[in-house]
């Protein structure tokens, strides 16, 4: 039983960042139709960047988040500028093309300045609370408290704020969008500058808790698409549902299949990814094709 | 320019370079044996040959699905993994000599390649590729898991190969044989014009009475076989096989690269862009080790932005617009063949 707990615990947990880092991922899918193979990428970025914050100058993850945000942000709105911008128009698989190309060149780069050798980050938000025999630990619910104030934060702005509307318009029909005054190439680059930023800061999260190196980032752009699938393009209530899912399955199959360990993790998100498209390639919700930002 | 192009149009220069080049290739080991005494053809001249054979290969079967159906597999070295793993495991595991591990390798890629195929080439292009992509990834942690079959992380060792010279023999001659076939298969078959008919309008072909699906499958399956039988070559000839080794990410991009380079759904195409990746890399290998997949990743983008034709899709003249534009246009977006998909403006 206690075993039980602790697993639906360690899910949720997960599946609060799993939730946070796939919001990028499906906001430039929605929004924008372009399909970032680079996805993972980003998050192993934002990770560095917090690494080597911390490294550098001793800054709390918590702490270079704001920064990171910040980075990331000017980084996707220049990239959107000099290179998705070029593709916008032109059909989906150059935009794959274009980010598969771009993933290499980041996770390779990557690796020729910091090596391969595995970081980890420190916090001060270590330690476990313990109720009999299940163990709480800080930094993980540190990381669902940010995600999921993170993912309110988006919420509002895209439901409040002019701006998050005319994203929402822009998604919906751009022609629409376009006729009522939204400047569609402003909206595509804050879309993707927010999307990069967002994605930054779930690399940040994950910083303390799971080791960096510079090839990670595919097996995360993977489960991004599982999730994605489970949940449908740009579903903030999705994402997060879609995330505990992924999140509680990864976990029950590390605690209750021996002698395996976290390598199932992306198998068990991959076998979800291909029966979701399978069995309903529309989507859980019915959202695996371009609509509403919700 | 433009008459150069037409000249070479008109007398199909491109088919007969291939044809010289190929009996050239075939003609290289003999030298050996003419003049003895003069070093021509070294051991090292032969494995370059060897791994261009296989590029051009793996290209070719990859063009098969990209070129031919439209849909770009990004995990199409999962095969070439299987091939290799069903070699290696055949060879260090039952003792099995050479050539049975081959072809059951070559058939696990197969079986594969059939239920994976028929389960994601009923998805649209986008999901196909990230699916493709996936099972490469998975696959690469199910081999690490199966300890006991595929020695996990640690990889197999392989009973080792005697002669080289022969491998180059082999593996030219089933590159030859795979270009060859592919194109006897487009242009003399029914299945062969069937995937053209599906290429050009696949509702049309259906509406005349085309499985679309089945050949889509048929297509898959065939270029998967082929490729499971470079990986079990490459497993002999390199002798060891880990995860990390077979199921490298550079090999897909390799092969993405090699064919966007040489001109998606051409013949020529996947051949000319395997010798220049070839070069290109002997090149970037020689001289910036260090940075070789980033500048790999660049010209990627480099060539999918100024040059998404490729080269031999840029010279070739094709009435009607031209393959890569006919596919993507008919899978994705709204463009001028596909009228009826014009309703759906936007993103």
């Amino acid at each position: 039983m206690d075993q039980f707990v602790q697993a639906v615990i360690n899910g949720i947990m997960l599946g609060g960042f799993y939730a946070v880092m796939v919001l990028g991922f499906s906001i430039i899918w929605g929004v924008m139709g372009v399909i970032n193979l680079a996805h993972g990428e980003f998050i192993m970025a934002g990770a560095y960047t917090t690494w080597f914050l911390s490294k550098q100058y001793g800054w709390e993850p918590l702490v270079s988040l704001l920064v990171v945000m910040i980075i990331f942000f000017v980084i996707g709105y220049i990239l959107q500028r000099i290179l998705i911008n070029r593709i916008i128009d032109r059909p989906p698989l150059i935009s794959l093309l274009i980010t598969f190309g771009l993933a290499i060149i980041m996770s390779n780069s990557f690796k020729l300045v910091f090596t391969a050798t595995p970081r980890s980050v420190d916090t001060l938000l270590s330690g476990f609370w313990r109720t009999g025999n299940v163990t709480v630990p800080v930094t993980k619910t540190t990381i669902l408290i940010v995600a999921v104030l993170m993912m309110a934060a988006l919420h509002l702005f895209l439901q409040r704020t002019r701006l998050g509307k005319s994203i929402r318009a822009a998604a919906q029909n751009r022609e629409a969008a376009r006729i009522v005054g939204i400047v569609i190439a402003a909206v595509y680059a804050l879309t993707f500058a927010i999307s990069i930023s967002m994605t930054g800061a779930a690399g940040t999260l994950i910083s303390p808790i799971q080791p960096i190196y510079p090839f990670m980032g595919a097996v995360l752009t993977l489960k991004a698409f599982a999730i994605t699938a489970m949940s449908g393009l740009g579903s903030i209530p999705g994402a997060l549902f879609g995330g505990i899912v992924l999140g509680l399955i990864e976990t029950f199959v590390a605690t209750y299949v021996p002698g395996i360990g976290t390598n199932l993790g992306i198998i068990s998100s991959y076998v979800i990814l291909v029966v979701v498209l399978v069995v309903r390639p529309q989507g859980l919700f019915g959202g695996l094709k371009p609509v509403e930002v919700r | 320019m433009v008459r150069l192009v037409s000249f070479w149009q008109q007398y199909h220069l491109g088919r007969w370079a291939l044809i010289i080049v190929a009996l050239a290739l075939f003609a290289l080991p003999l030298a050996q044996i003419i003049v003895p005494e003069r070093k021509l053809v070294t051991n090292s001249l032969l494995f370059s040959f060897t791994q261009m054979f296989m590029l051009v290969t793996m290209a070719s079967n990859w063009n098969l699905t990209g070129g031919y159906t439209g849909y770009i597999d990004f995990g199409h070295a999962v095969f070439f993994g299987l091939g290799a793993y069903g070699t290696g495991v055949l060879m260090a595991k039952a003792g099995w000599i050479f050539f049975p591990s081959l072809i059951v390798g070559a058939i696990v890629a197969l079986i594969f390649a059939l239920l994976i195929g028929s389960a994601t080439l009923r998805l649209k292009g986008p999901y196909f590729s990230i699916a493709m992509l996936g099972t490469f990834v998975a696959m690469r942690e199910i081999v690490r898991v199966i300890k006991p079959l595929t020695g996990g992380g640690t990889g197999l060792t392989l009973p080792p190969y005697l002669n080289r010279p022969l491998f180059y023999y082999v593996t030219l001659i089933q590159a030859v044989i795979v270009v060859v076939f592919v194109w006897w298969l487009i242009k003399h078959t029914e299945f062969g014009q069937s995937l053209i008919a599906i290429r050009e309008d696949e509702v049309g072909a259906e509406m005349r009475g085309i499985n679309a699906t089945l050949h889509k499958i048929t297509i898959f399956t065939i270029a998967a076989f082929s490729t499971g039988l470079v990986g079990g070559l490459w497993a002999y000839q390199n002798t060891f096989i880990d995860p990390d080794i077979v199921f490298i990410e550079s090999r897909t991009l390799d092969l993405v690269m090699i064919v966007m380079l040489g001109g998606l759904g051409t013949i020529a195409g996947p051949v000319l862009g395997a010798v220049l990746l070839y070069w290109m890399r002997d090149i970037i290998w020689a001289n910036f080790l260090q940075f070789h997949l980033i500048i790999q990743g660049l010209v990627l983008i480099l060539i999918v932005l100024f040059l998404p034709e490729g080269i031999v899709g840029s010279i070739s003249d094709r009435s009607g617009g031209t393959t890569i534009g006919r596919l993507w246009g008919r899978y994705f977006t709204a463009e001028e063949d596909t009228a009826p998909e014009k309703a759906e403006v936007g993103p």
